[in-house]
C-alpha cells in the first residue's frame, strides 16, 4: 500500500523557507567565507534579511549577487577523478560528454547486473562527499535489500555548507557527470525516478542541468525506466538534511526527522531512497569505468579516493581542487593555496561552519574524515575558510550561532531555543550559560545541525578559550 | 530476546521495542513531553534522553530502537544537568503563574522535580477564546508539536500546523484566526494531549479540575467509545477518553467529549407530573405508579393487550430494555414492543440474519487496520461515527483503497479512489451492477463460491441483466466508474464494506443490504480480518435495544417468538402473548385507525423523528394514555402525554451498551440524578409491582437483570459483569472462558456451512420527482448534532452549529435565485417546513440535503409514507420537494 498525501501544504509550509521568490541580485552574501573576507578587508558585515548564506563564490568573497566567474580549478591527486574535464573547461553539451568518454560507465553498468555496479562501488570504499562519510556501496546496498517498490535516488544539491562551491561548478560546467553518477545508481538499486535537490542559490546550476537532461531524454539516455527531475528549494540550509530534504520534496513541512527508519527503508514518499551528494554521484562513472580497486588504491586509512576542497578568497591561490585523502592539511594550506595573501593565518574551517576549527598548531592533521575528527574538525563538504586576525572569536561564534539559529528547523529544544540563546551571549559579550548549552546541543541534538555547531562551539573553547576569556571579562 | 543492562542491571525485552518501552517496563521511568503512546515517537523534546555506553551523544529514549547489549544510563549526572538546561530554555519565556494554576501538567511537573523556575511569559502570542470548548493560549506553547500530530494522526483534519521554523516556529490553525475558522472539528485531542494547558478545555477553566473519575461508555453513536467522566461537587466537568479503549483506543469527537452538558441542563423534568387539563401536576412516584398502572390496566380490560403499544430505548441500557420488553410481553401481554431501531438497521438486520444467520456486524472496528479497501455506502462516518471515520481515515491515508457510495461528497470523498455520487433511492441497481461486473470480469473468489456460497448459479443468470451500463442510466453515475470501484472491492483483499441509514432507510432498503451482502459473498469478504459488512448503528445502544427483544417478532438475542416461546415461557414462569407485535410504524397506524388506545415511550421522541409529521401527530392525538419517559418534556410530552416520568440520563446509571460491533460494555453512574428521576429500569420495575407483578421485576440492581439476561440468552450466557470490569466483550460469547467473538462466520454462518446469494430486482420510489416537487431531498446528521437534538441542542454544540440547513447546489440555488442563509419554504407531498439555505457544492443539482435535529425546522413534516417493503423502516432519505423563497414564488 501506497501512502497518500495526507493534507494539501499550503502557506504554513511556504513560511519555513525563507527566499521563496527571492531575487538573489544586490544580495549581498553573508556565508561565514564572506564574513571572514569583510573583516579582512574591513568592511562592515551587511544584515539584510531575508538573509542570503553562501552563494557558492568563497573564491571571490565578500560576494554581492550572482557573478558567472569561474574559480582556478587544478587537480593534486595521482588520478583526475571528478575534475578531468572540468580543468579542461567543462562538458556542458552531451557531445562534449560524449567526447571525454561520458556515459561509457552507464552502458557498462547497464550491460551488466546491478550486483556488478554495487560490487565495484563497495569495493572503491566511497563515503559520501556530503559530509557524513556514509559508505556509499553499503547504502546503496540497504535499499537493494529492501522489498518495498518503487524505488528513488535522490541528489542532494544543497550545497549549503558555507565555503564550499564544488557541486556548484561541478552541476554548471560538468552536468552529466552528475546524471549519468545517479543513472548508474538507478540501476544498482533498480530506481524508477530520481530528484535533484537543488537550492535557490544556484539558478545556473538549474540552467545547465535542465538542458543536460533535456539532451539525454533526447538522446534516450534517460526517459525510459528512469528519469529525473530537478527540486528547487526555496531557501532553507536545513533542507541539505537528508530526511529534511525529502520532506521538502513531498511538499510537507521539511523537519528533521529522527531515524531510523532510514530513508533505504522509508524515504521519499514512504519508498525506499538513495540520497547522496553530487560529489559522490559525479565519482561513480569513474569507478564503473576503471573499476572499485582502482580507486580504492587512492587516498588512505578508511578515507579512499579523491576529495574536493573549496579554497577562499583569503589564500594566495582560491579556487577548486581535487586532492587525494590523507595529504596533510597544511599542504592543503600551504602548497596548495599557497598560504594567506595578507595577515597571520589564525585558523581553518573545514567543512562548513557547523564543524570544529582547526588551528594554526594543527595543520599537520593529515586530511581524512576519522583524523580531522580526532581533533574536533571535520572533513565535510571540503569547503576550506581560512581566516585570520581581523576576525574576532567572539564575533565568529557570533555569526556562526547567528547563522545556526536563523537555520535551524526548531524541531528540537536544544538548536531551537540554545542557538539563539548563545548568539545573544556573545552579541553581548556577556557570558552566560552557554558552555551548559553547548553540551546539551552535543549531547541531545536531534541532527547534525546542533551537533556541529556544539563541535565548533567546543573547538573554540578548546582552541581560543583565552581570546573568549579576555573578550567576556 | 534483547539483553540490556539498565541502570547497572540486566533487562530482558522483545525485539522491536524502544528503549522507553525497556525503560518504562523496568520501573526506570525518564520525563518525556513530547511523547504520547498515541502518535508516533517524534524525538524533538529531548527531555528523555539517556546515556547509552560508548554512544557519543545521548539517546532520545522515545524513538530510539533498544539494541541487544545497549548499557543504558538513565539518571547519570550528565543526563541530569542536560534535562535541566533544556528545561530551563523552555521555561525562560514561559509563564510561571500557569505552573501554579495548573499543576499536574507533565510540563509544570518537570519544572518543579527539577527546581526550574519559570518567566513571565511575556510577548505576542496567538491565543483564541472563540470556541465554545477549547481555549488556546500559546504563551504557554513548548513547540512540542503534539497537537498538530495528534491532529494528522489521530483525527486525520491537519487543523494545527507549525508556521515559520527555529525559534519563530509558531503553532496555529491551518486556516483564519481562530480554530473555528479552521478545518477543526472540535474532537479535543489537542488539548488532551498538550502536555503544558496552552490548549485547555475551558469547562476545566471555568468549573475547576476535577476530583473523581469514572469510567463508562459514550451516550451518543453506536461506535462504543469509552471515556473517563471527571466530575467536581456531583457536575461533570471534563471528559477524557479512555487509552486503552478497545475502540476509541484514547480518542473522542466533539460530541463524546464535549457534549455533557444537557446532564445538567436547567430543564431536566425532576419529578413525575400528571397531566390535567391543560396543566401539568407534579405528583409523587406513588401517584406517578399508581396513575399509570391503573389507567394502563383499564386500557387492557377494555380494549385488550393489542391496543397497547411499548416503546424501548435506544438511549437506555441492555437491561433496561430487557425489562421493558419483558415488561410487555408479561406484564401487558402483549408483542406491541418496539424500539428506533425500526428505523434505522431493522433492514440490516433483517437482511443480515436471513443471509447470514446473524443480524449484527460481522467484524470489529479493529479490522480497520487490516482492510485494504474500504466500500462505504450510505454513511458518513466522519460526522455520524466520527471515531469510526478518523480510523478509516487514517487507513486510507496509509494507502488503503476506498470507494464510497453516497449521492453527496463527504469528507471521505476527498479522499476516495472512486466515489458513486448515484441517485437517492437507487442503491439496488448499483450494487447488482457492482456483482455483474466481479462475475463478469471473473473477479469473484472462486473457493468461497464453491465452499461458503449457495445460489451461485441462479445468481449468475439474474446478474446478468444487470450491466454497468444499465445501472448507469438508472443511478446517474458513470458505468467505468461502477467497473472501477468493483474492481478496487475484489481486488483488493481484505475489503471491508460499512454502511449506513442511506442503505435502510429506503424502500428496498432489506433488499439493499442483501445486494450488498451479495458483494461480500462473492468476493470471499467475510469470516477474515479486514472484510465483511458493518452497519454502522447509530445510536448507542440501538442494536442492544432490538437484540434485548425490544423487536415485536424477536425475543431476547433476537430469537424469533416462536422459536424461544418455550423457553422464555419457563424463564418468565407465564405463557407468551401469541399474537404478532405491532411494530412501531403498525402502532402509529393503528392509532390512525384509533386502534391504539395506550402507548408507553421510553427515551423516544416519536412525535418530533417519526416520519409524515402530520399524519403522525394526527394519529398520536387519539391515544388515550400517552406515557412519556424521558429526560426532557419532549414533543411526544408536550402535544399528546398524560403522564410524565422523569428519567435518569447516562452518565446517572448502571449498567451495559452493546456496540455496532456487538461488543457489551459497561456504563457506569457518575453524577446522581436530578430531584427524583429515576433510572428507566427502576420506573418500568416499579409499575410492574404496582399492576401486581412484583415477583417477576423484583430486581435490585442491574447486574441481576443482566443475570437474568444471560440466562436466557444463550450467545451472551458468558458475559458476566465480573468480566466486563476489564474491557467489553463481543458476543458470542457463550460461557464464561470463552475470549467472545470479534469475527463471524469465519468457518461457518450461524446454523449453516453456506450462505446464499439473493437474486433482488429493483423497484422505483414512489417519491418520484414531478414538475411540482422537481428536487430530491435526503435527510441526515452533522457532526455536531445527533438526532432530535435532546441533548446535543442543550450544550454549546449549539454554537458549533445552531439549526438545520437546506444544503443546495450552487447551480439550483443561482436558477432558484436564492442565496446563501436566505430563509426558504420547502414544500413536499406532505407538509412544508421553513429552513435557511446553505449553498453547498457537495450537493448534486437536483439534489438537496437536510439535517433533522432542530424543533423550529420540524424536518419530518416532509418525510412521506414510503417503508421498507419487508421492515418497514420509513423511507427518510427519498422525498421530493420544491423549495421556495419565503413569501416569494420561484420553482
Amino acid at each position: 500500500m501506497q501512502a497518500r498525501n495526507r493534507y494539501e501544504p499550503g502557506p504554513e509550509v511556504d513560511s519555513f523557507y525563507h527566499l521563496r521568490g527571492c531575487d538573489l541580485a544586490g544580495r549581498a552574501c553573508q556565508g561565514t567565507a564572506c564574513f571572514v573576507a569583510r573583516n579582512s578587508l574591513g568592511e562592515a558585515q551587511p544584515c539584510e534579511d531575508p538573509r542570503v548564506y553562501c552563494l557558492g563564490r568563497c573564491f571571490e568573497s565578500p560576494a554581492t549577487g550572482l557573478s558567472e566567474l569561474r574559480p582556478h580549478i587544478e587537480v593534486h591527486s595521482r588520478e583526475a577523478v571528478v575534475l578531468k574535464r572540468m580543468v579542461e573547461g567543462g562538458a556542458r553539451s552531451l557531445d562534449d560528454y560524449w567526447r571525454g568518454g561520458g556515459y561509457h560507465a552507464l552502458e557498462a553498468a547497464r550491460a551488466a547486473p546491478p550486483e556488478a555496479v554495487l560490487d565495484a562501488v563497495e569495493k572503491s570504499g566511497l563515503r559520501g562527499r556530503g559530509g557524513a562519510g556514509f559508505p556509499t556501496g553499503r547504502k546503496w546496498r540497504a535499499a537493494v535489500a529492501q522489498k518495498s517498490a518503487p524505488k528513488y535516488v535522490v541528489a542532494n544539491a544543497d550545497e549549503g555548507d558555507a565555503g564550499a562551491f564544488s557541486d556548484r561548478f561541478l552541476m554548471e560546467d560538468d552536468p552529466h557527470a552528475l546524471i549519468e553518477g545517479m543513472a548508474i545508481a538507478a540501476h544498482a538499486i533498480g530506481a524508477a525516478r530520481g530528484w535533484i535537490y537543488l537550492r535557490h542559490e544556484y539558478p545556473s546550476a538549474r540552467l545547465s542541468l535542465e538542458q543536460a537532461l533535456a539532451e539525454v531524454r533526447a538522446a534516450g539516455i534517460l526517459g525510459r525506466g528512469f528519469d529525473i527531475e530537478i527540486f528547487v528549494g526555496q531557501g532553507s540550509y536545513i533542507c541539505g538534511e537528508e530526511s529534511a530534504l525529502l520532506l521538502s520534496i513531498e511538499g510537507r513541512r521539511p523537519e528533521v526527522m529522527a531515524r531510523p527508519p532510514y530513508l533505504t527503508e522509508r524515504g521519499i514518499f514512504g519508498q525506499p531512497t538513495v540520497a547522496n551528494n553530487v560529489e559522490t554521484f559525479a565519482t561513480v562513472p569513474w569507478i564503473i569505468e576503471h573499476g572499485g580497486d582502482a580507486y580504492h588504491a587512492l587516498g588512505f586509512s578508511k578515507s579512499r579516493g579523491t576529495k574536493l576542497v573549496s579554497l577562499n578568497s583569503l589564500f594566495v591561490r582560491p579556487g577548486l581542487y581535487e586532492v587525494e585523502f590523507g595529504i596533510p592539511v597544511r599542504r592543503i594550506v600551504e602548497e596548495i593555496g599557497g598560504g594567506l595573501r595578507a595577515g597571520a593565518l589564525k585558523g581553518v574551517i573545514i567543512g562548513g561552519p557547523l564543524a570544529g576549527i582547526i588551528p594554526p598548531g594543527l595543520l599537520d592533521t593529515p586530511f581524512g574524515f576519522e583524523e580531522l575528527a580526532a581533533i574536533g574538525a571535520s572533513a565535510g563538504h571540503g569547503g576550506v575558510i581560512a581566516f585570520d586576525e581581523h576576525t574576532s572569536i567572539v564575533a565568529l561564534v557570533r555569526h556562526v550561532f547567528s547563522f545556526g539559529a536563523y537555520e535551524s528547523c526548531g524541531k528540537c529544544t536544544p538548536c531551537r531555543l540554545g542557538t539563539r540563546l548563545i548568539e545573544e551571549i556573545f552579541a553581548k559579550a556577556d557570558d552566560g550559560e552557554w558552555r551548559e548549552i553547548v553540551s546539551a546541543l552535543k549531547w541531545t541534538s536531534l541532527c547534525g545541525h546542533g551537533m556541529g555547531l556544539a563541535a565548533f562551539a567546543e573547538s573554540v573553547m578548546q582552541y581560543y578559550g583565552e581570546e573568549v576569556a579576555s573578550c567576556f571579562a | 530476546m534483547l539483553r540490556v543492562t539498565i541502570n547497572g542491571r540486566p533487562r530482558e525485552m522483545p525485539e522491536g521495542a524502544t528503549i522507553l518501552d525497556a525503560l518504562r517496563a523496568h520501573g526506570a521511568d525518564v520525563p518525556t513531553l513530547c511523547h504520547d503512546e498515541r502518535l508516533h515517537p517524534s524525538g524533538a523534546c529531548r527531555l528523555c534522553v539517556v546515556a547509552v555506553k560508548g554512544w557519543n551523544r545521548h539517546a532520545t529514549a522515545c524513538n530510539t530502537p533498544l539494541l541487544d547489549g545497549m548499557e543504558i544510563e538513565t539518571h547519570s549526572p550528565a543526563v541530569e544537568d542536560a534535562r535541566r538546561t533544556l528545561l530551563r530554555l523552555q521555561a525562560a519565556d514561559y509563564p510561571a503563574a500557569a505552573v501554579v494554576q495548573a499543576p499536574d501538567k507533565p510540563f509544570h511537573h518537570w519544572l518543579r522535580h527539577y527546581g526550574i523556575q519559570a518567566g513571565d511569559g511575556a510577548g505576542k502570542h496567538f491565543t483564541d477564546t472563540t470556541h465554545p470548548y477549547l481555549h488556546v493560549d500559546m504563551a504557554q506553547c513548548i513547540t512540542c508539536s503534539r497537537c498538530i500530530r495528534i491532529c494528522d494522526e489521530v483525527q486525520g483534519q491537519f487543523a494545527w500546523r507549525a508556521w515559520g521554523r527555529g525559534d519563530a516556529t509558531r503553532i496555529l490553525p491551518n486556516r483564519g484566526d481562530s480554530l473555528l475558522e479552521s478545518d477543526c472539528v472540535s474532537c479535543g485531542a489537542c488539548a488532551d494531549t498538550c502536555p503544558t494547558g496552552a490548549i485547555e478545555d475551558r469547562s476545566v477553566l471555568e468549573h475547576g479540575r476535577p476530583d473523581a473519575w469514572t469510567r463508562t461508555v459514550c451516550p451518543y453513536c453506536g461506535t462504543g467509545c469509552e471515556m473517563l467522566v471527571g466530575t467536581r461537587d456531583d457536575r461533570i466537568v471534563q471528559v477524557k477518553p479512555v487509552a486503552d479503549a478497545p475502540v476509541s483506543k484514547g480518542h473522542l469527537c466533539v460530541k463524546g467529549r464535549y457534549a455533557f452538558g444537557f446532564t445538567h441542563s436547567p430543564d431536566r423534568v425532576r419529578e413525575p407530573m400528571i397531566r390535567e387539563g391543560s396543566e401539568w401536576r407534579t405528583v409523587t412516584w406513588e401517584e406517578a405508579n399508581r396513575f399509570v398502572a391503573t389507567r394502563l390496566q383499564e386500557t387492557l380490560d377494555a380494549h385488550g393487550p393489542q391496543s397497547v403499544g411499548m416503546l424501548g430505548s435506544a438511549r437506555g441500557t441492555n437491561e433496561e430494555n430487557y425489562v421493558a420488553q419483558k415488561f410487555a410481553r408479561v406484564v401487558l401481554g402483549t408483542n406491541n414492543v418496539d424500539c428506533c431501531a425500526r428505523v434505522c438497521h431493522a433492514p440490516t438486520a433483517a437482511a443480515m440474519r436471513r443471509m447470514l444467520g446473524t443480524g449484527a456486524a460481522t467484524n470489529s472496528f479493529d479490522d480497520i487496520e487490516h482492510a485494504a479497501a474500504f466500500l462505504i455506502c450510505g454513511c458518513n462516518p466522519t460526522e455520524g461515527h466520527p471515531i469510526v471515520g478518523a480510523r478509516i481515515k487514517q487507513a486510507v491515508l496509509r494507502g488503503a483503497r476506498l470507494v464510497v457510495i453516497d449521492p453527496r461528497a463527504t469528507e471521505l470523498t476527498l479522499h476516495a479512489d472512486v466515489h458513486l455520487a448515484l441517485r437517492p433511492g437507487t442503491n439496488l441497481p448499483l450494487l447488482n451492477a457492482l456483482a455483474h461486473v466481479i462475475l463478469d470480469e471473473s473477479l469473484a473468489d472462486e473457493t468461497a463460491l464453491r465452499e461458503r456460497v449457495s445460489g451461485g448459479e441462479e445468481f449468475r443468470e439474474f446478474i446478468r441483466a444487470w450491466t454497468p451500463e444499465r445501472a448507469a442510466e438508472i443511478c446517474g453515475v458513470k458505468a467505468d466508474d461502477i467497473r472501477a470501484a468493483a474492481r478496487i472491492y475484489a481486488t483488493s483483499a481484505p475489503a471491508m464494506a460499512f454502511h449506513g441509514l442511506g442503505m435502510t432507510e429506503q424502500v428496498q432498503g432489506t433488499e439493499g443490504v442483501m445486494a450488498l451482502v451479495n458483494l461480500a459473498l462473492l468476493t470471499g469478504n467475510f469470516g477474515k480480518p479486514g472484510s465483511g459488512v458493518n452497519p454502522l448503528r447509530g445510536q448507542n445502544n440501538v442494536q442492544g435495544s432490538a437484540h434485548m427483544g425490544c423487536e415485536p417478532g424477536h425475543l431476547t438475542g433476537y430469537v424469533p417468538i416462536e422459536q424461544g416461546r418455550d423457553v422464555f415461557a419457563a424463564a418468565w414462569d407465564t405463557p407468551l402473548p401469541k399474537v404478532r407485535g405491532l411494530n412501531l410504524m403498525e402502532m402509529i397506524d393503528a392509532a390512525g385507525r384509533r386502534e391504539l388506545k395506550a402507548l408507553w415511550a421510553i427515551g423516544y421522541d416519536v412525535a418530533f423523528t417519526n416520519p409524515d409529521m402530520l399524519r403522525t401527530h394526527d394519529a398520536l392525538s387519539s391515544v388515550r394514555l400517552v406515557i412519556v419517559q424521558d429526560l426532557f418534556f419532549n414533543e411526544l410530552a408536550r402535544e399528546f402525554g398524560h403522564v410524565f416520568l422523569p428519567a435518569a440520563s447516562p452518565f446517572e446509571k448502571d449498567g451495559t451498551f452493546m456496540n455496532s460491533e456487538r461488543r457489551i460494555q459497561r456504563v457506569r453512574r457518575v453524577v446522581a440524578a436530578p430531584g427524583q428521576a429515576r433510572a428507566d429500569w427502576e420506573i418500568v420495575c416499579g409499575v410492574a409491582r404496582e399492576m401486581g407483578f412484583g415477583a417477576a421485576f423484583a430486581f435490585h440492581s442491574v447486574e441481576e437483570i443482566w443475570n437474568e439476561i444471560r440466562s436466557v440468552w444463550k450467545a451472551g450466557a458468558g458475559i458476566s459483569y465480573a468480566r466486563l470490569e476489564h474491557g467489553g466483550l463481543q458476543w458470542p460469547c457463550p460461557d464464561e472462558s470463552h475470549p467472545g467473538t470479534a469475527i463471524l462466520h469465519a468457518e461457518s454462518f450461524a446454523g449453516s456451512k453456506t450462505a446464499p446469494l439473493q437474486c433482488v430486482d429493483f423497484q422505483e420510489s414512489t417519491e418520484a420527482t414531478s414538475p411540482d416537487y422537481p428536487l430530491l431531498l435526503t435527510t441526515g446528521r452533522t457532526l455536531y448534532q445527533f438526532n432530535a437534538g435532546t441533548m446535543t441542542m442543550r450544550t454549546p454544540n449549539r454554537e458549533l452549529r445552531r439549526t438545520d440547513m437546506l444544503d443546495i447546489s450552487p447551480a439550483d440555488a443561482a436558477r432558484l435565485g436564492l442565496g446563501e442563509g436566505e430563509s426558504v419554504r420547502v414544500f413536499s407531498r406532505h407538509g412544508v417546513v421553513e429552513m435557511p439555505l446553505h449553498i453547498d457544492p457537495r450537493v448534486k443539482a437536483g439534489e438537496l440535503f437536510a439535517t433533522f435535529h432542530a424543533r423550529e425546522t420540524g424536518l419530518n413534516r416532509l418525510t412521506g409514507k414510503g417503508r421498507d417493503k419487508q421492515v418497514m423502516t420509513p423511507e427518510y432519505k427519498v422525498v421530493a420537494v420544491r423549495v421556495e423563497r419565503k413569501g416569494g414564488d420561484c420553482g
